[in-house]
Order: C-alpha cells, then structure tokens, then sequence
C-alpha cells in the first residue's frame, strides 16, 4: 500500500451513467489481487472532502507502464467529478487496498454479479482464465445495456439474466445461481460463491450460500474515510457468532468478506 | 537563520507545533506508510476507554459540504489491550504521543491517567472531555464547569505528564469550561472537538448515521473553530491547541496567529496523508518572514484593532470578577 499519483489515461462513458476510467500508476503501486480496491481522490478541491474508495476492474503491465481500470456509475459528488476527469488529468489514490478474493485450489468457482458489481469479478475472472482454471460466471442486471464486459468473460461458462428480458433469463441472478447448483450437481466441496452487486442480492446469496454450507465471499460496498483501518469509519455488522462482539473495518477486513457471517439486514 | 519552530506544553516540548488529532490515524502504525511521523510534533492517539468499545453501529460516517459527520463511538481495546497492544507502537513513535483518554466517570478517568501514566509510552495525556458520540457521559463533563473541574482536580494528582483537556464547542461559553480546566491544574486545553450535527436521508425519511446525531468535522467548520479558539486565548493563560478544519496549510498559520500554541489536523488528512507535513512548511515559510525568526512571535500575532472583537468572559473580565469578589 502507498500513496502514488496517478494520471487519467482515458475515461469513456460506457453506457448511460456507467463510466470505465484508466489510471496510470507508478511502479511502486504494487501488483492488485481482484477484490481489493484503491482509495482514489477525485479532484484537487477540498469539495468532495473524502476519498472514494473503488474496487478495481483490472490491472494491466506493459513493460514499464502499469495502470488499474475502475468502472463506476455516477452515484453522487464523487462520482460526479470522477467523470468529468479528462485524459491527462493528475490524481492520486492509496492502494492497493483490502483483503481480495481467495479461490481454493480444486473448486470450480462460481462468479455471481449484480450490476455495476461486476467491475471485480471481471478482474478475478480474467486472473482464473490466465490460470487456465475453468469457472461459472452468473451476471444480472436491469437491462442488456447494463451487462458490462460480458464479451470479456472467456474460459468460462457464461450465462445472463436481465430484469427486463432484453437478453437471457428474464428475472434475478439469484434464479440463475439456484439452477446453477442443483442443474450442474455442485457441492460445498465441489463450488464456491464469489460475489458483488447491491447488498439486497448480497444478503440472498450469502442466504442461499449458508443454508447449504457453501464458501461464499462478497465484495462489500460503502463510505470510507481513512481507507486504511485507523478511523474505524467502515464497520461491518456480523450475524450471532463468536465474533459478532466486535465490527470488523471494511476497509482492512473487506472489502471482499465471508458473506455468511455479514448480518446484512444491519449493514446499510 | 533556521527558522525555530519549537514549543512547548508545560513539561513537553514539541519539534513543530504540528500534531495529528485523535481518531485520525489510530496509534501510529496504520498510517505510517503514508505520513512521515518525523517531520511532526507528534500525534494524538485514538481516544482509549477504560473498557474496550465496538464502537457504534452503522452507518458512523456521513459525507457532508465540505465536512463529515462521524459517529464512530471511540472503538478502542481499553486500557488493557491499549497497554499491551499500542504501548509497544507508541515507544517506537519518532515524534510525540499524546495519549487521549476518556472516562465515563470520574473513577475511570483517574484509572486511565494512573495507567497511561505508568506505561511510561506518553508525553502528555489529553484529557477527551467532549466526545459527542458517547452517549451523555462525555459531553456531560464538558458542558459544565462544575464536572471538568471534578475530573481535573481528581486526576491532577495522579501525573506529572502535561495534561491537555479537550473540550466540546456544543457549549455557550466555552471560555469558561477552558478557565475552569485552567483553575483545576490542566497544562493546557485543545479544541475544537467535532460540533454536532445531523444529516438526513429525505427519500428514505431516514437519518443517515446509525446513532442519527454525529460529530461535524472538516473545512466547513473552520470559522467556527477559530471563534473559539479567538474567546478561549483571551480568557485563559494557559497554552491553547487549535483545531476544526484545518485543510490547507495556510490554515494552520491562521490558526497560530489566533493565539494556538500548536494545532491538530484532523479529518482532511484523510484526503491528503501529507498535510500535516505541508502544514509544517507553511509554518516555516511564515516564521522564516519574521524578524526573530522564533514561532513564539507567530502565535498569538493576530493584528486586531483596539477594543475589536473583545469577548466579555476573557480575562479582564475574570479579573474584574476577582477584585469584586476580594
């Protein structure tokens, strides 16, 4: 983890409201695992006050040049600056971030996504394919414009669900995950659930998951002010357990997470 | 001349008036990658409790205009996770550490300087007399001048570590709960803590932070800091520790010229990890302009036209008090 600065290398608008930025970082920003995230600081004005933090979409290393990729939707003034940040631009962020994804060895992986909670799944999705590791990618979103980087999802089995029907399964991802598992026989020991999206779909994966004693890990999403565990600003509620006395910090703990133990209906 | 930036708080010296506030970067380590701890007069740890606290539920972090609201709770291991777990950091610190406790009753308050005073890790101890997220107890010591006393002459005793009492804005007067801090054996008094503030969720008819009120900090409240800390340096004689929003260097300068001894940065070091090291350069720059070239001559310099912005509980008027009374 540093604090480096960076530089826009590109910023499109991929879809209404969905942005892909590129940031060229310095060799001592250290190589990202997918899940973790950098704490980026959106302009130079003292107006938004607080660092966002962004889970990264991809990293990508061309001889000396390395740069991370963040996708993002235009949410609120963060955001807002964000996407008005033209090639060229200097900013910096802290990173990287958090406790990342952890596939074991001899499972198939199973990619559930929900929206704009894509953005890390495409990145642990590409690290899968790199390792020649088959996996399952489930990606749900309100309507086909908002599937992001499906034509990216390679060496693996794809399939998508819209609200709307505009292409594939019409309903929830959640549907898709339960056919999943029974249709292609999946154990505890066979599969294991990697998730992010809105914490809604979260709390019913991370259900489904407990209910049958799968590993589930999701990327967890909010505010953070330090980014870094000193503030203890990021609190994750646990469920009952031996460790529900205490809130881990997101920031240092997460983002990516045990969902079963993550007591959603108390985490905003 | 190398311009000198020294000062001191009683028995503590500081390198440079420049220290990181409480709750802002723990006790040293999580941020040391990111803030050069020897180019600072030291920091103010996390506030420890006597017992440990989870902290409040979520969410405690509210964005606001130019601000943020906080409502973290002061989770902390308590004084015995503090002495095994953070006094080994502390020992290593290149700067000062100034160990902040809070009590929720004047017995606790004297069991935690007893035992941050024998762990041998603190250069001073500030006494946390104003946290707004702690329920009644905390702010109830700093809203009235009856109860500061009561810790203060209860805990003078106990140490020979400076001991700065940081107190709550939430009050009318705060130059008298700082005159009663002075009377009580406090070395010095710090402030602002964070104003209380609230934000609302209109679509969702919801606060937004878990425990619905919440501490503001941040460049929004610069101006009224600043007020405070301009009533509280005519009423006490005692060094002042200014903060409240400072987020550019300059700031830190208005804040010496005001009358502060040293400042705390605070939140907009969560934007920038190296303000507190640009606040240190912009007190340089100011007291390498000055004749003496010494940053006693920056504090307290403010040119303010005569009789201009005199505030009635200052000293003259506790002296006034005084010869009416004997």
């Amino acid at each position: 983890m540093n604090l480096v600065s960076c530089s826009v290398v590109s910023n499109h608008e991929v879809s209404a409201g969905n942005f892909l930025i590129t940031l060229q970082v310095p060799r001592s920003f250290a190589r990202p695992q997918p899940g973790q995230f950098v704490h980026l600081r959106v302009g130079e004005d003292i107006e938004p006050l607080l660092r966002r933090p962004y889970s990264l979409e991809g990293f990508t290393e061309r001889g000396a040049l390395r740069a991370v990729r963040v996708y993002f939707s235009v949410v609120g003034r963060g955001s807002g600056v964000l996407a008005r940040q033209e090639k060229g631009t200097k900013l910096d962020l802290i990173g990287p971030l958090g406790i990342g994804f952890t596939p074991r060895p001899r499972r198939v992986p199973i990619l559930v996504a929900g929206g704009r909670g894509v953005a890390p799944l495409l990145f642990l999705s590409r690290r899968l394919r790199e390792r020649k590791r088959p996996y399952v990618f489930l990606f749900g979103a309100r309507s086909r414009t908002d599937l992001y980087g499906v034509r990216e999802i390679r060496g693996g089995r794809l399939h998508l669900a819209t609200d709307d029907g505009s292409i594939g399964y019409e309903g929830s991802v959640l549907d898709l995950l339960e056919r999943e598992w029974t249709g292609a026989r999946h154990t505890p020991l066979t599969a294991e659930i990697f998730t992010c999206g809105p914490h809604g779909l979260l709390h019913a994966i991370s259900d489904f998951a407990r209910e049958r004693g799968i590993r589930c890990e999701a990327s967890l999403e909010g505010p953070m002010a330090c980014g870094v565990g000193a503030c203890r600003g990021c609190p994750v509620p646990l469920l009952p357990g031996p460790d529900s006395g205490r809130y881990p910090a997101m920031c240092v703990e997460g983002p990516v997470m045990d969902a079963t133990i993550v007591d959603w209906a108390r985490l905003p | 001349m190398k311009p000198s930036l020294e000062v001191r708080i009683a028995g503590l010296t500081l390198r440079n008036p420049v220290l990181v506030a409480s709750g802002i970067i723990g006790y040293g380590r999580e941020y040391e990658r990111l803030v050069d701890l020897e180019r600072i007069g030291g920091i103010v740890t996390k506030t420890v409790t006597l017992h440990a606290r989870a902290g409040n539920p979520p969410p405690r972090i509210c964005e606001t205009p130019s601000g943020m609201l906080n409502s973290i709770g002061i989770e902390n291991p308590g004084l015995q996770g503090f002495l095994e777990q953070k006094v080994p950091i502390l020992r290593e610190l290149p700067c000062a550490a100034i160990v902040s406790v809070e009590g929720e009753d004047v017995g606790e308050f004297c069991e935690l300087v007893r035992g941050v005073d024998g762990s041998g890790a603190a250069h001073a101890i500030e006494v946390n007399i104003s946290c707004p997220n702690v329920g009644p107890h905390g702010l109830r010591y700093s809203t009235d001048a009856g109860m500061a006393r009561e810790v203060m002459n209860a805990i003078r005793p106990l140490t020979r570590l400076p001991l700065i009492a940081k107190l709550t804005p939430n009050v009318t007067r705060i130059a008298e709960i700082a005159q009663a801090c002075e009377d009580c054996g406090a070395d010095a008094v710090s402030l602002v803590n964070t104003f209380i503030g609230m934000a609302v969720d209109a679509r969702a008819r919801r606060p937004i932070l878990g425990t619905v009120l919440g501490g503001l900090s941040g460049p929004a409240i610069k101006p009224l800091a600043l007020a405070k800390l301009w009533e509280t340096v005519q009423a006490v004689d005692i060094p002042v520790v200014g903060m409240g929003g400072i987020a550019r260097p300059i700031d830190a300068v208005e804040f010496l010229l005001t009358g502060a001894t040293a400042v705390e940065v605070g939140t907009a070091m969560f934007a920038n990890p190296a303000l507190p090291e640009d606040c240190v350069g912009a007190i340089e720059q100011a007291v390498a302009a000055l004749p003496s070239a010494h940053v006693e001559d920056l504090i307290g310099a403010l040119e303010v036209p005569e009789g201009r912005g005199v505030i009635r509980a200052g000293k003259a008027a506790r002296r006034e008090a005084g010869r009416h009374a004997s």
